[in-house]
């Protein structure tokens, strides 16, 4: 766990937490690169120069793979594996950007976005919204009509930050945040397929939950479905402010 | 543990620091300290702590308590204070926590 | 919803809370600080904090902040506003009549844990080079003095000898007296990560708290230890580490007094420590402490964590002593995974202790009354200074009832709510002719002031802090001090006006001239940190970029060896009686911190509203209170109410409470016991009687008191 902390960078983010351990040799997009083993694949193409579009991954996180963003091809092997679950092995040869890549990208991207607040999109600076420009993606073609979560109510029992569960894209970033980072296991995700939910404690808001507000899944969260009040304009100092 | 009898100072001194009670406890809290080690140490010890942490008058004062008769204190604090006007033992110049 | 707010500019500064010092970038929009960001590469925290620091900013641009100077000729007298030259001169002119009247020695200063190293440096320059005497103290006087003390006394040196990130190659964690998960949160989180890859936990607190057991990260062994037993019980492993023949003797014969440890191993082999003897004694199954010495002792890398439980008893200096022994005799001292870690509160109470803000030393621990040090001190500020330690804050107020000391600076301090015995000090501050304060907000000291200087928080000023492990960040400004002045430029003005000229371009130019009075500073320097962000202590020739792990070779004493302190129990005189059964403990919640002064201004008051009494059903049965009553507590030195809560985290026989809100009053409760060495108040051990408040005619709550017969 040494590394996984002390590498960490303020203006780059891995995807995956850097690991101690044997170099390992490997080629991204044509760069010759070198990390350490127990390493990402994503790892090694951010530390090749190749921006790989992500949204569940972060690197001081344990990976996931939920979100199928992160998908890269690897010569001699099958299908389209997630960059950030897939440890390097030495020699391989990884694409990241090849068309067939980038349309499935675009179609996972796609799908996030029929399920988000159409009002929401434009002038976005979350990370989310920074991935969908990377991949080039500002409309899909579902329209209006199907099942969706934009009724969800917002919880806003926390004096400092609040969610929104129709900007959630359910990468588990904050549940993660939570266990790994702060050791408080407050969050979870309850259900399945499209119903499945953030939930904190027992399905409780979160300020009569177990969550000791510290912050970390706001600050991980790439879609600002959990976000800091104060960043609303007319937000009141909560000096004189009492919970809304 | 001390409890002191006589809680006035002596007429020749400047007015009291502080309570002489208080001070008294203090300085036997010291002494219980040093209590286990052998005499000499712990005298030594009580003098090294009275100069290095106790302000001048506080030290003035616990003189003249001993000078009064020292009534409550333990024989390493008596020992103590006393090697404080001990030029000699001044001229170690060591200053700081208790050692060998 | 709308959409949120891109902040505009980042600075990257350090959290003006605990002392683990997360590093932060500030954000602001238009000038307003909108949200507070934990740094990836703060090498501290690595990109996470807590609700304090992340959330409760607020404070800063509160409507109940002081934004102008105010002066008055008594504490009887409303305040008059006034100008910062006219504030200044008042100021000056006061405490220069209090020592005309009562003598060099009539006045003092105490600094705040809340500043920074520059403004600390100055304070204690104030007081030695201006008023002429070494009445200076800080507020590690009430929490950390013991640590200087004690692991001076036995290691050399009083400060962490690690940094946090060494716990991830701990196999064992011994935390005595203190309670990360609620008291340095993140650093809670980082031990928390540990255990859960299967390091094992070994906890002794009277309580059980959330650092006991909390999801997937139990205490292997909890010693749930009557408060006051600490050296009683920590003689007791030493005596199993020594008789089982546990300990590590090439490292002790070779790094250590030898004949200091057969002294200290004999003192401990004393059946009077058996765990069979010691642990009844102390509440305790002999069993878990003989399983407890024995996994520290085995390790193979053990490493100590330790707080106020330890150091705030009249034996804190031994208690310390003993950690210190203990890792000396099992050789977890000098490399990764090991050593002795005092968790410092404050900010900066870490620069306070090595920036000499005491009676006794100078910067840099060198003692006042050593003739050569002297001599530096008195070449490089170009005054002569008084050879003769100086009075520490509680013989402050002591003298100032008992004899004349007549007049204090206090900066960033609130001593009538934070010190003991509360009717005591109040009446001091009564007895004082003329009291200084520079705070951000009126407090409980500010009613017996006579000048009340607007302080900056550390949103508003440049100057660096020093965190629990040792290192020094950059504190930088993100908006301008609310009332013009940033904290040390106010004290130079005050210097300037007692007549000492002196001034400095920038805080920068501070830190270079206490670089060079300080050896273990000498290579710090604002450059410096821009380059490689933060440093930890000692930064000098040997180490240009800091040094992350202590007593690598040998240990900072005369000899280079460290050395056992004869550490005998003596129990405190503050004993249960008939009269008052009960001991009381104190400690910390997560959400508020300390006095309360910054979150109570935040909404962190949502989760902690009040302080309450955590009572067991047993104890709280015995006397007919309910679940959530207004209970009255009483102690030998004075009284308060609190609200009751049932609580499974205290053994029968103690209570506990929080002390971070003016309104509880808790110091009108601790005693005027302290630390045999240091004089750190006995918060930890008080014994109390709590009664409904509704209760029958005939039983009469205590209010203060004359010494009680002791049972």
């Amino acid at each position: 766990m040494w590394s996984e902390l002390r590498r960490l960078k303020a203006d780059t983010d891995y995807g995956t937490p850097p690991r101690d351990g044997a170099p390992v040799a490997l080629e991204i997009d044509g760069v010759a690169v070198t990390v350490p083993a127990g390493s990402s694949v994503l790892l090694a193409a951010t530390e090749a120069g190749s921006q790989v579009p992500k949204l569940c991954a972060c690197d001081t996180l344990e990976p996931f793979g939920s979100c199928r963003v992160c998908l890269v091809e690897i010569e001699g092997k099958r299908g389209y594996p997630a960059s950030c679950t897939t440890p390097v092995e030495a020699g391989m040869v990884v694409r990241t950007a090849t068309p067939r890549l980038q349309a499935l990208r675009r179609g996972v991207l796609e799908l996030y976005l029929s399920d988000f607040p159409a009002d929401e999109i434009e002038g976005g600076w979350s990370e989310f919204h920074q991935t969908l420009e990377q991949v080039g993606v500002r409309s899909h073609p579902y329209g209006n009509a199907g099942a969706s979560h934009a009724g969800a109510a917002v919880d806003q029992s926390n004096p400092y930050f609040l969610f929104d569960p129709a900007k959630c894209i359910v990468c588990s970033r904050c549940v993660r945040a939570c266990e790994e980072i702060q050791g408080t296991f407050a969050l979870a995700l309850q259900g399945r397929g499209f119903d499945t939910q953030v939930v904190a404690g027992q399905n409780q808001p979160f300020f009569e939950s177990d969550c000791v507000s510290c912050g970390a899944c706001v600050q991980s969260c790439p879609s600002q479905a959990l976000v800091e009040k104060s960043l609303f304009d007319g937000a009141t100092d909560h000096a004189t402010a009492t919970a809304t | 543990m001390s409890s002191p009898a006589h809680l006035h100072a002596p007429p020749s001194a400047e007015p009291a620091v502080m309570e002489l009670e208080r001070l008294l406890t203090m300085a036997g809290q010291i002494g219980d300290f040093f209590a286990p080690y052998p005499p000499e140490r712990a005298a030594e010890g009580v003098r090294n702590h009275l100069r290095s942490y106790w302000e001048p008058r506080m030290r003035a004062a616990l003189l003249a308590h001993i000078e009064a008769g020292g009534h409550g204190l333990a024989p390493q604090v008596v020992a103590g204070a006393r090697l404080l006007q001990d030029e000699a033992a001044a001229k170690k110049s060591y200053y700081g926590p208790p050692k060998a | 919803m709308p959409l949120p707010l891109q902040p505009e500019r980042s600075v990257v500064t350090v959290c003006a809370y605990c002392g683990v010092g997360c590093a932060l970038e500030a954000q602001t929009r238009a000038g307003r600080i909108v949200r507070m960001l934990p740094w990836k590469e703060g090498k501290s925290n690595h990109g996470h904090s807590c609700v304090k620091g992340r959330f409760a900013y607020h404070y800063y641009n509160d409507p109940d902040r002081v934004r102008t100077p105010l002066i008055r000729d008594s504490i009887d007298e409303p305040w008059r506003e006034a100008s910062w030259d006219e504030a200044i001169a008042f100021a000056a002119a006061g405490l220069r009549g209090v020592q005309q009247r009562h003598g060099v020695r009539a006045i003092g200063a105490v600094s705040s844990s809340r500043c920074t190293n520059e403004e600390i440096y100055l304070t204690q320059k104030l007081a030695r080079a201006v008023f002429g005497n070494n009445n200076i103290d800080n507020c590690a006087r009430i929490c950390h003095s013991p640590t200087q003390f004690g692991l001076s006394a036995t290691i050399g040196a009083g400060a962490a000898s690690q940094h946090f990130d060494s716990i991830l190659q701990a196999d064992v964690i011994l935390v005595v007296g203190a309670n990360p998960t609620e008291g340095h949160p993140v650093f809670g989180s980082l031990l928390k990560r540990r255990v859960r890859q299967g390091a094992t936990l070994l906890v002794i607190d009277p309580r059980r708290t959330e650092t006991v057991s909390s999801p997937h990260c139990q205490a292997t062994v909890h010693l749930a230890l009557r408060p006051g037993t600490n050296v009683l019980v920590l003689n007791s492993v030493a005596h199993v580490i020594v008789t089982e023949g546990l300990y590590r003797e090439a490292f002790v014969r070779e790094r250590c007094e030898w004949p200091e440890f057969e002294r200290w191993q004999a003192l401990v082999s004393d059946p009077r420590y058996a765990p069979e003897v010691a642990g009844p004694e102390a509440g305790l199954d002999p069993e878990a402490i003989r399983t407890l010495a024995r996994r520290y002792a085995a390790g193979p890398n053990s490493a100590i964590y330790y707080g106020l439980g330890v150091t705030e008893h009249s034996q804190g200096s031994t208690g310390v002593m003993c950690l210190g022994n203990l890792a000396l005799a099992c050789g977890m001292l000098g490399r990764e995974g090991v050593g002795v870690n005092p968790l410092r509160g404050q900010g900066n109470v870490q620069g306070g202790s090595c920036l000499g803000s005491w009676p006794h030393v100078y910067s840099g621990y060198r003692f006042v009354s050593d003739p050569e040090v002297r001599a530096s001190f008195e070449a490089g500020w170009g005054v002569a200074l008084d050879p003769e330690p100086g009075l520490r804050l509680p013989n402050m107020f002591d003298a100032a009832v008992g004899g004349d000391f007549r007049g204090m600076f206090i900066m960033g301090e609130d001593p009538v709510q934070s010190d003991p015995n509360q009717n005591h000090v109040i009446a001091a501050m009564r007895n004082m002719e003329f009291v200084v304060l520079q705070d951000l907000y009126r407090n409980e000291t500010s009613k017996y002031a006579h000048v009340l200087l607007p302080g900056s928080s550390a949103l508003e000023k440049d100057g660096t802090f020093t965190n629990a492990e040792r290192r020094v960040s950059r504190v930088r400004q993100v908006v301008p001090p609310l009332a013009g002045l940033q904290d040390w430029e106010v004290v130079v003005r005050l210097m300037n006006a007692m007549g000492y000229a002196t001034q400095y371009r920038d805080a920068g130019e501070v830190l270079l001239e206490l670089a060079s009075l300080t050896p273990a500073y000498s290579g710090l320097s604002f450059e410096l940190l821009e380059r490689i962000g933060s440093a930890q202590w000692p930064v000098d020739a040997k180490a240009p970029e800091g040094t992350e792990v202590l007593h690598l070779e040998r240990f900072p004493r005369a000899n280079g060896l460290g050395t056992f302190m004869l550490t005998g129990y003596v129990p405190t005189t503050e004993r249960c009686s008939e009269r008052y059964p009960l001991l009381l403990t104190t400690g910390r919640i997560l959400t508020q911190y300390n006095a309360g002064t910054q979150t109570r201004r935040s909404a962190n008051s949502q989760w902690h509203p009040e302080d309450v009494l955590e009572i067991s059903a047993a104890d709280a049965n015995a006397r007919g209170i309910r679940d959530g009553e207004q209970v009255q507590v009483s102690s030998r030195f004075g009284s308060t109410q609190l609200k009751a809560v049932y609580s499974q985290r205290v053994n029968p026989g103690v209570v506990y409470t929080t002390f971070h809100h003016a309104e509880s009053r808790v110091n009108a409760l601790t005693s005027d016991r302290s630390d045999w060495a240091t004089n750190c108040p006995e918060y930890k051990v008080t014994a109390v009687e709590v009664l409904r408040v509704a209760a029958p005619a005939g039983v009469s709550a205590a209010s203060t008191q004359a010494s009680e017969v002791l049972a």
